[in-house]
């Protein structure tokens, strides 16, 4: 399998008669641009803001994030959500690189939904504020989820989805300005100098906890809720094979832009060959009861023994019960002899003294850790928001409150806030670049 | 707060499905339950099973405030 | 100018040796001892200096800190400084006990310094700062400057660095912190997992901390006669949430009475539901009881198998709930139980 995937380094975007991508400048059509959004009737409100590093903006209720792209042969973008199944993974795609579509809820918010300041001391606190990003911002006649904490926010994210396709389609008959190549030969068929390298695989553990369907994160359109761990190919990660779903507190999250560009694999890639030998992914999953938990953590031990791998990385999309599949899976993977690393984020507390995980195993010896969920965060007020700053507060999202006896709402009167970590926008980076880490005071 | 009952003195079972989780925060008396989000009863089954369940498993729950032990103990369910 | 009160024992506060260990807490408005060294380095005033001997404080400890507690409640102070305690371990002690006292009455920092052997380190490293100290007082200045200067940068409200870089025990307190070159997560794991496969040392961000653990409470002896709490972290309250519990990193916890229920009503009898937001919560605002077995328990009641089931349940939610909040509802709770005679708890989790 070998993907080719041709980089487009957006150096501003504006608002134009046409859209297109000339002179390193994304021009948008916004009247055309809103048509697409508008192509799912459950949209009953929608404008398109641009906004850029250091500009004091504050966007919140945050849902989704993704990159821009296009398949240069055809096909969706996101094989089996939004357009038919084809192969993820194999062939040329386009991206907008530098930039990304960013889904916030015009009023309503929810447990999962985030928070970004693009400048600002708040902007550190999420990967998003460094690139430029079209934001779509949007409102919905979802109305059995309205007030409900959890939501779907499917009529969102997927108008997000339709928007990036939109855009990606700028590109596609474009020379880009360089590329990326991925390619591994089967696991089988490969040079004795590579397979003679220690053989290394990932296990990723997105989101899949809701029963009800709808909420987790979408392997090729399939709920993977209803997922066991499967070998999958890089590749198909690289190229929207995963979206992200809508369940989760956000410093947790992986967003789909951060499964398109999830700088573990890219990171593992550039050692392949030279140090290890990658081997793939396996991709597992997060559940509910330990039985299933149990049975995960043994598939994916028995296909990395199956593989040959020597070693392995696990990485979690989520935190709380989530960390006895993560901390299970590491322990049956080093009880297997092979040598694992995990990468999460902790939940400390606001004080710093709580466990930081909720399962610990002495097995578990090699942890990177992302940042700490429950980290309390003060951010004085933004000249513009865009959203709705009192669905902070009002929504229950994960970092936010409506009242505290102390603290008091998470959104004051002249608009500053107080939030925990836990709800700012994929904060934790998770996938991979993180430049937090967790320290003892 | 399981460790917090049990300083106090009173014989404290958890009944927990994580029991990893019930075992790393320090609880002495676990007895398994079937999920996280219906610990007692799965919402799939007829109200009569999930009724046979939660009361077998809420039984052994308290049969284990009555055992003495010495170490952390997970109780064996039936059903 | 910021204001700092020294502790020290009987030697170092200049009454005597071992023959005066017995000497009761004094406090004096001036600079004793070594309390001259701190006040040379501060960034600030030493105003007053605190001295009681090792020995009195080892046998009358709850009277000793009362009587300091009592000498500081009119004293105007920014930071407290105990020892350097080398290894002396009643020393050590004692200075961990007072600092302790100290910084949860008056809430300022505290700083003490120890050798490694001392004991006192195990005990207070988790309540004061405590730096490594010298075997002896030879390492006074060495020592008492580490502390100084830890303790400028707090009265200069100056950014404090890891416990690693700042010199201090690890006290088990872990935050976020950004690191200084940004090297990303996916750099950092790749790198340890290099080294973990050549077999090279390697530094978890993690290490695994040792468990806590609490006695076994003896079992019930007779259940036919025993008044059983049911306690959830599941989060299930009536459905206005009277108390406002929140989905999420609670700090509050509710009691509700089921005296006359048979079981649980559900979320649209307008009865109970869940307000947990770490776990689908159709299956629990269907059928409360799957997370409160209030029906089960009233079956056993019935049957004798329990005296009774105590008219209260008590609720809260567990996720992202930190251990120092779910301790103190624990307590809380815990005397809510003692006070109605409740002989045993069930504690469902979801």
């Amino acid at each position: 399998m070998k993907l080719e995937l041709g980089n487009f380094y957006v150096k501003d975007i504006n608002f134009g008669e046409k859209t297109a991508f000339k002179d390193e400048i994304l021009s948008i059509n916004k009247e055309e641009a809103l048509e697409v959004v508008y192509k799912d009737e459950h949209i009953t409100e929608a404008d398109i803001k641009i906004v850029r590093p250091g500009d004091m903006v504050r966007l919140v209720p945050v849902k989704e994030a993704i990159e821009p792209r296009c398949r240069v042969d055809g096909g969706a973008l996101f094989s089996g959500v939004t357009g038919k199944l084809i192969q993820a993974g194999d062939g040329k795609t386009n991206c907008l690189k530098d930039m990304s579509v960013l889904v916030v809820g015009k009023h309503w918010g929810g447990f999962q939904d985030g928070l970004i300041d693009m400048g600002g001391e708040g902007a550190k606190y999420t990967y998003f504020s460094s690139l430029k990003n079209v934001v779509l911002v949007a409102d919905t006649d979802e109305e059995f989820e309205k007030r409900e904490q959890q939501k779907k926010n499917h009529a969102l994210r997927w108008a997000g989805m339709r928007l990036a396709e939109y855009l990606g389609k700028t590109v596609k008959a474009l020379e880009p300005e360089d590329k990326e190549e991925y390619s591994l030969e089967p696991v089988t068929k490969r040079a004795k100098e590579v397979t003679e390298l220690p053989s290394v695989v990932i296990v990723m553990q997105p989101q899949s906890q809701m029963e009800e369907l709808g909420y987790n994160d979408l392997n090729y359109g399939w709920d993977t809720n209803r997922m066991l761990p499967t070998f999958m190919h890089p590749n198909e990660i690289l190229d929207g094979a995963v979206i992200s779903g809508s369940f989760m507190p956000s410093s947790s999250k992986w967003s789909t832009y951060d499964f398109q560009n999830f700088p573990l694999i890219k990171r593992l890639y550039k050692e392949h060959g030279k140090t290890i030998n990658f081997l793939g992914v396996i991709m597992s999953n997060l559940n509910v009861a330990l039985e299933q938990k149990e049975r995960s953590a043994l598939f994916v031990a028995q296909m990395a023994k199956s593989l040959g791998a020597d070693a392995a990385v696990v990485t979690e999309e989520g935190y709380g019960n989530p960390d006895a599949d993560y901390i299970g899976c590491i322990v049956a993977l080093e009880d297997a002899g092979i040598k694992t690393v995990g990468v999460s984020n902790e939940a400390t507390g606001r004080d710093g003294g709580s466990q930081p995980l909720v399962t610990l195993d002495p097995k578990a010896d090699a942890l990177v850790s992302t940042g700490n969920v429950s980290e309390l965060i003060t951010l004085p007020p933004m000249e513009t928001v865009i959203g709705e700053l009192e669905a902070l507060a009002r929504d229950g999202l994960s970092g936010g409150w409506a009242d505290d006896e102390i603290l008091g709402s998470s959104v004051k009167e002249d608009g500053s806030i107080i939030m925990e970590n836990n709800s700012m926008f994929c904060g934790d980076q998770i996938a991979g670049w993180s430049p937090k880490t967790m320290k003892e005071f | 707060m399981v460790k917090e009952i049990e300083r106090a003195g009173f014989p404290v079972v958890q009944m927990a499905n994580l029991i990893p989780v019930a075992k790393t925060v320090g609880s002495n008396r676990i007895v398994p339950t079937i999920s996280i989000p219906y610990p007692l009863g799965d919402p799939s089954t007829s109200k009569e099973e999930q009724w046979k369940l939660r009361y077998h498993r809420v039984g052994v729950a308290l049969d284990a405030l009555t055992s003495d032990i010495d170490d952390q103990t997970v109780f064996d369910v039936e059903i | 100018m910021k204001k700092a009160v020294v502790y020290l024992n009987q030697f170092f506060g200049q009454i005597g040796g071992e023959e005066v260990a017995d000497h009761p807490p004094e406090i004096r408005e001036e600079k004793v001892g070594a309390a001259m060294l701190y006040d040379q380095l501060l960034d600030g005033e030493v105003t007053h200096t605190v001295i009681c001997g090792d020995n009195y404080m080892g046998s009358n400890k709850d009277k000793a800190i009362d009587t300091i507690l009592d000498f500081l409640e009119d004293v105007e102070f920014d930071i407290f400084f105990a020892g350097p305690a080398f290894q002396a371990g009643r020393y050590g002690i004692a200075c961990g006990e007072i600092g302790k006292a100290v910084k949860e009455k008056f809430n300022v920092p505290v700083i003490s310094s120890m050798n490694i052997e001392n004991p006192g380190v195990e005990i207070f490293k988790k309540d004061i700062y405590i730096f490594p100290g010298g075997h002896s007082a030879a390492k006074m200045k060495n020592d008492v400057t580490k502390m100084v200067e830890f303790g400028n940068k707090i009265l200069n409200n100056e950014e404090l660095l890891p416990a690693e870089e700042e010199g201090y025990y690890k006290r088990g307190i872990r935050h976020q912190y950004f690191l200084k070159d940004k090297t990303p997560a996916a750099e950092r794991a790749v790198e340890m997992l290099l080294k973990k496969i050549n077999g090279e040392d390697f530094e978890s961000e993690l290490p695994i901390p040792e468990l806590d653990r609490v006695d076994i409470a003896p079992a019930v002896e007779d259940l036919s006669d025993a008044k059983i709490a049911l306690v959830t972290s599941g989060g299930i309250v009536p459905v206005d949430n009277p108390d406002k519990i929140q989905s999420a990193s609670a700090t509050r916890w509710g009691k509700y009475d089921i005296s006359g229920m048979e079981k649980l009503g559900n979320r649209e009898d307008g009865a109970f539901k869940t307000i947990h937001a770490g776990y689908d919560p159709a299956a629990a605002d269907a059928d409360p009881n799957v997370v409160v077995p209030v029906d089960a328990m009233r079956a056993y009641e019935k049957e004798g198998k329990i005296g009774k089931l105590h008219n209260y349940f008590y609720s809260t939610v567990g996720t992202g709930t930190t251990q120092g909040e779910a301790a103190r509802m624990g307590r809380e709770i815990a005397q809510d139980l003692k006070e109605a005679e409740v002989q045993a708890v069930i504690l469902t989790s979801t």
